[in-house]
C-alpha cells in the first residue's frame, strides 16, 4: 500500500542514514509528497486521507525522539482538512510538502545570518556534534571575518563530529576536532559554543545530543556563552501539555563491538544519545524568528506554530491520532 | 575492540621505570646508570611530563646516589618500590572506607589506584556499582571495566558524553591521578575534570586516590605542571579503517586539571584529607615546609660531575 519510495525514506530515517533534524523533517515532507503523488489506491478523498494518515505514521514512528519529524508530519497532513476532493487533497499535500522544504531550508539561512551577528571579532567557537543550523552560522560569521578557530567535538559513538569537520573544512573554516572528554580542557580558550537542537522543550529546556548539557554546564563555569540554533519546526508542542521527552537509547554496539559485548556479559553498556540542557545554561536560541531566550520558547509554539493551547488540550496526543488531524 | 593506544597509568610508569632502573643497577656499571637515570628523566618529561610518582622516583634515586653513592642502591630503590605499593594499596583502603555498601560509583580511565580501590570493597564486602567512562581517546575505560567484572561488580560503561546524564544516578565519584600540585589541584587523565565539575553540580562527593609521591615538589615554587598533548592519530580508530575527512587535524589533551574546589578528599596513604591541606600533610611528614628540592637539572649536572658523561 504505502509505496516503495516513501519505505526507503522511512528506513533512511530509522538507520540513521538520513539525518539531523532538519533533514529528517524534510526527508519526512518530501516522503508525504511522494506519498500523495504515487497515491494508486480507490479514487475517493477518505481512502487517500486514510492512506496519508498511514504514511504520516509509518514516518513518525522511525525516531520517536525527533520532534521536527511529527510537526513536519503535522504541517503537512494538517492541510488535508480543506481538501473537498481526492485531486485536491492530493495537490494541498504537495503544496504543504513544498512549502514545508522551502521555509526549512531558509529558515537555517536566517539563524545563520541572526547567529552570526551575535559572533564578535576574533572569536574561539566550539560546536558538538554535527548540526547544519550551527554550521551555518558558524560559517557565515566566519565569512563576515569574525571567525578564527573552531572546535569540534568527535561526539562518540557516531563520530557526527567527523562530518562537522568536514562540513566546515568545506567552508575554508579553520576547525580542531577534540574528544569529547577535552571540552573543559579547551573552554578556558574558546568564546562562543554554537550547537544545535533535536527538540526546545515549551519551558526552554533543549534536547541535543548526548553530551551538550555538559557542554553548556563547562561553558557556564567558564562565563563562555552558550547559543542554540534551532528552527522553530524543532519545538515541541507537546511539552506543552506536560509530555517528557523520551530519551532514546541506542544499540550498545555503536560503542563496543557484539564480540566485546557478548564476551563481557556482567557489563551493561548504556548508550543514551541525547540529554537536557537547562534554559539557565543557555544564552539565547537563535530561531528564523528571531533571537530569544530559552525561556520565550512558548512564543514560537503559539504564535509560530500555531499550535494553540485549546488545539493541544483537545488532542491529548496529536501524533498517536493523525486521524483527528485531517477531519 | 581493544584501545589501541594502551598508556600506562601513572603507578604503572612509576613500576616499570623501578624495575628498568634495577636492571641497569644490578650491572653494577655507576656511569652507564646515571646516563639511563638522564635518559629516563628526559623522556619522561617529554611524554609524561605530569607523571609526578615516576619522576620523584628518578629524583629519589638521583639524589640517593649522590649522597651516599652507588652501594646498596638495588636495595634502595627495591625499598621505594615497596614503600609506594604499599603507599598505594593504603591510599585505596583508605578511600574504600569511605563507600557504603549499596552505593553507586563513578570513574573514568583505568588507574591501578582505582583497581586496587574496587578490590578493596570486594574484600570489604561492600557492595557496589560501578558506571565507568570509556575515556577516549585511549577508551581505558574499558578495560576498567573488564576489571571490574573479573571483580563480580556490576558495571555499566558509556560514552564521556555522558557523565552528566548519569552523574545523577551515583552516589560518589573516585579518581585516580596523575600529579597533584601545591594548591591541592589535582592532575587526572582528560574528562576527570569535566566528570568533577558535573559532580560539583550534581552535589556528588569527588574523591581522588593518590600516594604522596604524586606530589609535586616543584609546583612549591611556582612551577607549573605540563600537560601533554597528543595528535589526531589518537583518534583514529585503526581497526575500523575509518576514513577521516580531508585535512583532519585534531588536538587530544591526555591530562587535565581538577581545580581543588572540585575535590572533596585525596585518599593518601596518611588518609584521607582536604587537597587544600597538602602542604600541612607536607610539612608534618618532612618537618618543615616548603620543602626544598634541588632541580632535576642541578641533579643531573652534580651525576655528571661524579660520574663522568657515561661511556
Amino acid at each position: 500500500m504505502i509505496p516503495k519510495s516513501v519505505e526507503e525514506i522511512a528506513v533512511g530515517i530509522k538507520t540513521m542514514k538520513i539525518r539531523g533534524a532538519g533533514k529528517i523533517a524534510r526527508a519526512a515532507a518530501e516522503a508525504l509528497k511522494k506519498a500523495a503523488e504515487e497515491y494508486t489506491g480507490p479514487h475517493n478523498l477518505a481512502s487517500f486521507k486514510k492512506y496519508m494518515v498511514e504514511a504520516g505514521k509509518l514516518l513518525v514512528s522511525t525516531r520517536p525522539t525527533a520532534v521536527s519529524l511529527p510537526n513536519a508530519v503535522v504541517y503537512v497532513l494538517r492541510r488535508l482538512r480543506d481538501a473537498l476532493t481526492l485531486e485536491e487533497g492530493r495537490d494541498l499535500v504537495i503544496k504543504a510538502a513544498d512549502e514545508f522544504i522551502k521555509t526549512s531550508e531558509e529558515a537555517v539561512k536566517r539563524i545563520s545570518e541572526y547567529g552570526a551577528r551575535r559572533i564578535k571579532e576574533g572569536s574561539v567557537i566550539l560546536t558538538h556534534c554535527h548540526s547544519t543550523a550551527a554550521v551555518e552560522v558558524i560559517a557565515r560569521a566566519y565569512r563576515e571575518g569574525r571567525v578564527v578557530k573552531v572546535y569540534s567535538t568527535e561526539t562518540r559513538p557516531f563520530l557526527q563530529g567527523r562530518i562537522t569537520f568536514a562540513h566546515l573544512r568545506r567552508y575554508g573554516v579553520p576547525v580542531v576536532q577534540i574528544p569529547d572528554s577535552a571540552v573543559r580542557y579547551v573552554m578556558h580558550e574558546v568564546d562562543y559554543v554554537v550547537v544545535g537542537a533535536d527538540t526546545v522543550t515549551s519551558n526552554g529546556a533543549v534536547v541535543n545530543k548526548i553530551g551538550t548539557s555538559q557542554v553548556a554546564l563547562a561553558a557556564k563555569e567558564a562565563r563562555v556563552r552558550v547559543y542554540v540554533a534551532a528552527e522553530s519546526y524543532k519545538f515541541s508542542p507537546m511539552t506543552l501539555i506536560g509530555e517528557l521527552v523520551k530519551i532514546e537509547y541506542r544499540d550498545p554496539e555503536e560503542i563496543a563491538p557484539r564480540e566485546w559485548l557478548n564476551k563481557h556479559p556482567g557489563i551493561r553498556v548504556l548508550n543514551p544519545v541525547f540529554d537536557v540542557t537547562p534554559p539557565e545554561y543557555i544564552d539565547a536560541i537563535v530561531t528564523e524568528y528571531g533571537v530569544l531566550p530559552p525561556q520565550a520558547a512558548i512564543l514560537i509554539l503559539i504564535d509560530k506554530l500555531g499550535w494553540t493551547i485549546e488545539s493541544i488540550r483537545h488532542s491529548e496526543n496529536i501524533y498517536e491520532n493523525l486521524e483527528k488531524l485531517v477531519e | 575492540m581493544k584501545p589501541h593506544t594502551l598508556r600506562l597509568t601513572g603507578s604503572e610508569l612509576f613500576f616499570k621505570v623501578a624495575e628498568e632502573l634495577i636492571d641497569v643497577a644490578k650491572k653494577g656499571d655507576p656511569g652507564r646508570f646515571v646516563e639511563r637515570v638522564v635518559e629516563l628523566y628526559r623522556e619522561i618529561s617529554s611524554t609524561r611530563p605530569a607523571s609526578m610518582a615516576s619522576l620523584n622516583l628518578l629524583r629519589a634515586v638521583a639524589s640517593r646516589l649522590l649522597e651516599r653513592g652507588f652501594e646498596g642502591l638495588v636495595e634502595f630503590i627495591e625499598g621505594l618500590v615497596k614503600e609506594y605499593d604499599s603507599a598505594l594499596q593504603r591510599a585505596a583502603e583508605i578511600a574504600a572506607r569511605r563507600v557504603v555498601s549499596g552505593e553507586k560509583i563513578m570513574t573514568t580511565s583505568n588507574s591501578l589506584a582505582v583497581r586496587r580501590f574496587l578490590k578493596s570493597l570486594v574484600e570489604l564486602g561492600k557492595k557496589v556499582e560501578l558506571y565507568v567512562a570509556e575515556s577516549r581517546p585511549g577508551r581505558e575505560g574499558l578495560y576498567l571495566a573488564e576489571y571490574a567484572e573479573s571483580l563480580g561488580i556490576p558495571t555499566t560503561l558509556f560514552v564521556d558524553s555522558a557523565a552528566r546524564f548519569f552523574i545523577k544516578e551515583v552516589d560518589k565519584v573516585f579518581i585516580g591521578a596523575e600529579a597533584i600540585a601545591a594548591n591541592g589541584a589535582v592532575v587526572s587523565k582528560i574528562g576527570a575534570g569535566l566528570i568533577s565539575l558535573v559532580s560539583k553540580e550534581a552535589r556528588k562527593r569527588v574523591f581522588v586516590i593518590a600516594p604522596t609521591m604524586k606530589f609535586s615538589y616543584e609546583t612549591i615554587h611556582g612551577e607549573l605542571l605540563k600537560l601533554p598533548e597528543g595528535g589526531s592519530k589518537l583518534l583514529v580508530d585503526v581497526e575500523s579503517g575509518e576514513s577521516l575527512p580531508e585535512g583532519f587535524v585534531a588536538r587530544v589533551p591526555l591530562y587535565e586539571v581538577i581545580p581543588p574546589e572540585y575535590v572533596d578528599g585525596i585518599a593518601t596513604e596518611y588518609g584521607l584529607i582536604a587537597p587544600q591541606a597538602i602542604p600541612i600533610l607536607l610539612r608534618n611528614i618532612y618537618g618543615t615546609y616548603p620543602i626544598s628540592v634541588k632541580p632535576f637539572d642541578a641533579l643531573i649536572s652534580e651525576l655528571h660531575e661524579r660520574y663522568g658523561r657515561g661511556a
